[in-house]
């Protein structure tokens, strides 16, 4: 085994790819796979039959078409489209890469919202033979707004923008400053994290494991290297570390060997979890201290955001799956039981919800009714800005919310439940709408303040 | 020299799962695991021993613990086994004390829901209706399985929580968006879920795994001698279902298994990995995929896969 190295302790990088078919984005996620040897020879060998049969043939990529590797279902094939999101995978020794690849263009809302929600990272994609250089202010396209927009609601922590296509302005550095110029200010008007932008051409190669003699101007980066440097724990640690340890209660066990010993179980979400913290069970609010932890490892005396724990306490305690146990702390935000909030709902059914509908929410582990009561405000994706509803508007308000819609609402669950904001804990702030006479998975929902 | 030339040139060709990467895995598996065990009334694990669902055993194992396993195993026994996988299934139930549940394909032939053509028939393809049959007899609301997105190109785009209507069936183009960990367990009478904790696992991350946690596998899956015969590039195992055909020459050969399903469609490939540390260094070096190098069920044509699924197949 000595020829076998062992790699940093990164954990995967999952990132979604944002653009349509058009700006290359199946070609630059077919040559990712390509450039870094994730696709085996027999896949090569079908991908040169499908380009065969395409007629899409490049001779520049030893006549494989890269966009035809990301082609999944029979539907798609015969209609050369993307129906719904798909993961990839590949690795490099530094890392372990998970690509969420959505469509574009149909469904284009619902299916970004679903990839990003599983995302640590966005690439957003942006053309350069579809922008007008001869304008005086460049504007960048409708789309990559929506894009931005959506990445900026669902609290992706970074964004690196890939100016695609550079060949086809002859990897003018100039244009390139334009484009990251014009993205900066968008960047600002969404309030998205920072980005970083790479020049890249996917078809050729360029800029996207390695840099080349064409891009050889820029100083950052090439895409990969970018995706492979990103510190995750450090941005998103940091991020949930303002509420304190938390664990939706998945599932409660006994143990084998000692009958009257109950073992807890579920992620742990926010701050790290200890052996000796007090802790309260939601909704009883009866508390008790920790006396054991186990994560799939073995046990620990302490246990950190993401592992899957089972804990046992110095008291028996009614919980069960769907309560929440809350480590009891002088310095973080105490989070507050309420039932009235206001939220960011992306509404994904096909049928259009209106005021009389009833709404079943999964909040961590809890099934309840919810209402809508206020849809106040909807994103103009097109314009990257939010449009109020105006209440004395009724033909506004009766127009309902319908499949891709981005609105602000206010909500009110059936019962109390410990809510935070997006902003400061994920796990308290999401929750998803299903339909009860289909149990289709309605909206999701994002708590942006609590009332 | 290419920009890819460049890059492959520069990387050191061998791969190695950090713990970091296999922590991560293995956290979102047991968080899935959970997620059956507390939502679901009666869950099932299909478990055929191979390596991919005793990697889903060992992790549901770990999943339930200190308490015991709250499912039962299901393996759909077509009756073209590797006789290694059968007795290691035995040998392991009879040890562990969990329970078994196997649905014949000699029953449903029986039954006359399924009719084959000729007795050497592949019964890979049918056995969706004996899986079917054990579903409704058990009632099962959710069964566990260990498919990979990166297997094949209609995996990738299945669900955690893939939900089947009261025909057992896939309908890719109506599935559930999944969000966050917020998984949609709901279900109406007669329909059911097939859930799948290592979706996100390559095939190089489950060897990882297997000779991190040391788990243990049929012995078919490392190197053996195996009397073979070449067919159109595969290497063809030599049983009493598949006999070669007239003209074709028998050899032996030092072989493993990369997958393990029914023997009158899978085959081994040409190897000397005696432990999983050996098959990691030649899973690095691969060249084809896993399916592309052993199954003959999916060659039949480009959507083999996704036209079988959508009628139950697991």
């Amino acid at each position: 085994m000595s020829n076998i190295t062992i790699s940093n302790g990164a954990r995967p990088l999952r990132f979604i790819t944002c653009g349509s078919v058009d700006d290359g984005k199946s070609t630059l996620i077919g040559r990712l796979l390509y450039d870094s040897n994730a696709l085996m020879l027999d896949q090569l060998d079908a991908l040169a039959a499908a380009s065969r049969k395409r007629g899409g043939a490049n001779a520049s990529t030893d006549a494989i078409d890269l966009s035809l590797a990301t082609d999944g279902l029979e539907a798609e094939r015969e209609q050369g489209i993307t129906i719904d999101v798909a993961y990839r995978y590949f690795a490099t020794p530094k890392r372990k890469f998970i690509i969420a690849d959505a469509p574009g263009h149909e469904q284009y809302t619902r299916n970004m919202v679903t990839g990003a929600s599983k995302s640590d990272v966005a690439v957003v994609l942006i053309d350069v033979t579809k922008l007008d250089f001869s304008a005086q202010a460049l504007e960048l396209l409708p789309q990559t707004i929506r894009h931005a927009a959506i990445v900026g609601l669902l609290g992706l922590v970074h964004v690196v923008v890939a100016v695609n296509k550079m060949d086809a302005i002859d990897f003018d550095e100039l244009k390139f400053e334009r484009v990251v110029a014009a993205f900066t200010k968008l960047a600002q008007a969404l309030s998205l994290p920072a980005f970083t932008a790479v020049p890249v051409s996917a078809l050729h190669g360029d800029g996207i494991v390695i840099h080349t003699e064409r891009t050889a101007w820029f100083k950052g980066p090439a895409l990969l290297p970018l995706l492979e440097s990103i510190d995750l724990d450090a941005s998103s640690g940091a991020h949930e570390a303002r509420t304190a340890a938390l664990i939706a209660v998945q599932y409660v066990t006994r143990d084998a060997l000692d009958d009257h010993r109950r073992w807890i179980c579920g992620d742990l979400a926010g701050s790290a979890l200890d052996v000796g913290t007090r802790i309260r069970a939601w909704p009883s609010g009866a508390s008790a201290i920790v006396t054991a932890i186990n994560t799939p490892r073995g046990a620990t005396s302490s246990a950190a955001c993401g592992e899957a724990l089972s804990i046992a306490l110095d008291r028996q305690l009614d919980v069960a799956r769907g309560d929440w146990v809350i480590a009891e702390t002088s310095e973080r935000d105490e989070v507050q039981p309420v039932r009235c909030a206001t939220a960011t709902v992306a509404w994904l059914g096909n049928a259009p919800h209106t005021q009389s509908r009833r709404l079943l929410a999964r909040h961590g582990t809890r099934w309840l009714p919810v209402r809508i009561t206020r849809v106040f405000s909807r994103l103009d994706l097109n314009q990257g800005r939010w449009i109020e509803l105006d209440e004395s508007d009724s033909d506004r308000a009766n127009e309902g919310v319908t499949t891709n819609d981005l609105v602000n609402v206010n909500i009110e669950f059936a019962s109390e439940l410990p809510l935070a904001t997006f902003a400061a804990c994920k796990a308290l702030a999401s929750f998803v709408l299903v339909d009860p006479s289909t149990n289709v998975t309605a909206g999701a929902g994002m708590i942006s303040s609590v009332e | 020299m290419t920009a890819r030339d460049a890059f492959l040139t520069q990387q050191s060709a061998e791969l190695r799962a950090s713990d970091a990467h296999l922590n991560w895995l293995e956290d979102e598996a047991i968080s899935i695991l959970r997620e059956v065990f507390g939502a679901f009334e009666r869950p099932g694990l299909l478990c055929s021993c191979g390596k991919d669902s005793l990697v889903v055993l060992h992790l549901a194992l770990k999943a339930a613990a200190p308490g015991v396993l709250p499912t039962p195993l299901v393996h759909i026994d077509t009756g073209h086994n590797f006789p290694e996988v059968i007795a290691f299934r035995d040998e392991m139930i009879a040890n562990s004390g969990l329970k078994l549940i196997v649905g014949h394909f000699e029953d449903s032939i029986n039954r006359g829901t399924i009719q084959l053509a000729h007795p050497l028939e592949s019964r890979n393809v049918h056995q969706t209706v004996t899986l079917l049959e054990t579903i409704e007899a058990h009632r099962f609301d959710a069964l566990i399985g260990g498919a990979r997105r990166d297997e094949e190109k209609a995996r990738a785009k299945e669900r955690v929580f893939s939900h089947r209507d009261n025909f057992g069936q896939w309908q890719p183009r109506a599935q559930r968006p999944e969000l966050w960990n917020l998984y949609n367990t709901r279900l109406a009478t007669g329909e059911h879920f097939r859930v799948f904790p290592i979706s996100n696992w390559t095939e190089l991350d489950i060897w990882n795994y297997i000779a991190r946690e040391n788990i243990a596998l049929p012995s078919i899956y490392y190197t053996h001698q195996r009397e073979v015969v070449e067919r159109s590039g595969l290497l063809v195992p030599v049983t009493d279902i598949t006999p070669p055909r007239s003209g074709e020459k028998v050899v032996t050969r030092d072989v493993r298994f990369r997958t393990v399903g029914d023997v009158s469609c899978t085959c081994p490939v040409a190897s000397l990995a005696a432990n999983a540390d050996d098959v990691i260094v030649e899973t690095i070096g691969a060249t084809a995929s896993e399916r592309g190098a052993t199954r003959m069920d999916d060659r039949a044509n480009d959507s083999a896969m996704e036209r079988r699924k959508k009628e139950g197949y697991f």
